[in-house]
């Protein structure tokens, strides 16, 4: 991927669309967690990861193919900002927005080259309001 | 409960013995093609042994388990975290935090606080949360 065609992801739109947390996926995320479910509906706020990726209309997948990374090794974390408006529910249509905020061209200390891959994803509930806001920052190593 | 200030520090929660099995439940939720969570010899073609890496989210999970076990399952507001070491299967981690401020916004009471997930005593994850006090 060339310098300008990295440039060129920001700006990038995802479809968009509405998804719901299901019972049996959230007791699973929460299972996979370590600790007792959560009363009342709550869904764990591990969720936030995944389900905004593809209530938006996207994948992991999709995602690394877009960034045109593939194989072991090729992706980093470098940090996620998650912020909570309402506590997230069971069985409730909510709205995803969402696209690529950011891209970087960078070096490491020891000279290899990796590009910075900051995307973000709205949620609202069925009455428009803001539910919660992701902004993932991944590490694409060339 | 005494009222929550500043210094105070966060109860910490363990999780004990990282399970591959659960990483491999993850990948399938998550479907995530990453094999480094489910194939141990990918692992090893990256010179990192032949343990494989949790999830991301997973480790960022410890910290939220922490952190609605001291205040209650609605009270995350915000978890910003940066990622350090990969945390392997098998691994012994522990959430720690402790309370960087105390404010009230909107009538509720809002503590920011700074985490780690420590393996070895050393951060293999650290941020910051904001949490509403119960």
């Amino acid at each position: 991927m060339t310098e300008d065609e990295l440039a060129a992801l920001v700006g990038h739109r995802f479809p968009g669309g509405t998804r719901t947390i299901e019972h049996w996926e959230n007791w699973l995320l929460t299972d996979c967690t370590g600790r007792e479910q959560l009363p009342d509906g709550l869904v764990h706020p591990i969720a936030l990861f995944h389900v905004p990726i593809q209530g938006a209309g996207t994948s992991i997948a999709e995602l690394f193919e877009l960034g045109q990374v593939e194989g072991a090794g090729s992706v980093g974390l470098d940090g996620y900002d998650w912020e909570y408006f309402q506590p997230l529910r069971e069985e409730l249509e909510y709205r995803f927005d969402g696209g690529v905020v950011e891209t970087e061209r960078c070096r490491t200390d020891a000279g290899a080259e990796y590009d910075r891959f900051v995307f973000s994803i709205e949620l609202s509930d069925p009455g428009g309001e803001p539910v919660a806001r992701i902004t993932n920052h991944w590490r694409l190593r060339r | 409960m005494s009222a929550v200030q500043p210094g105070d520090t966060i109860p910490p929660w363990t999780m004990a013995d990282v399970d591959p099995q659960r990483m491999k439940t993850m990948a399938a939720v998550l479907r995530d093609p990453y094999p480094v969570h489910w194939d141990r010899s990918a692992v090893a073609s990256l010179g990192l042994g032949e343990r494989v890496i949790n999830q991301g989210p997973l480790n960022l999970s410890y910290l939220a388990n922490m952190l609605m076990a001291w205040q209650g399952p609605t009270s995350v507001r915000r978890l910003t975290v940066s990622f350090g070491p990969p945390v392997l299967d098998h691994d012994h981690v522990v959430a720690t935090g402790s309370v960087v401020s105390v404010d009230e916004v909107d009538g509720a009471r809002l503590a920011t606080c700074e985490l780690a997930l420590e393996r070895d005593g050393r951060a293999v994850v650290s941020g910051t949360a904001v949490v509403e006090l119960s």
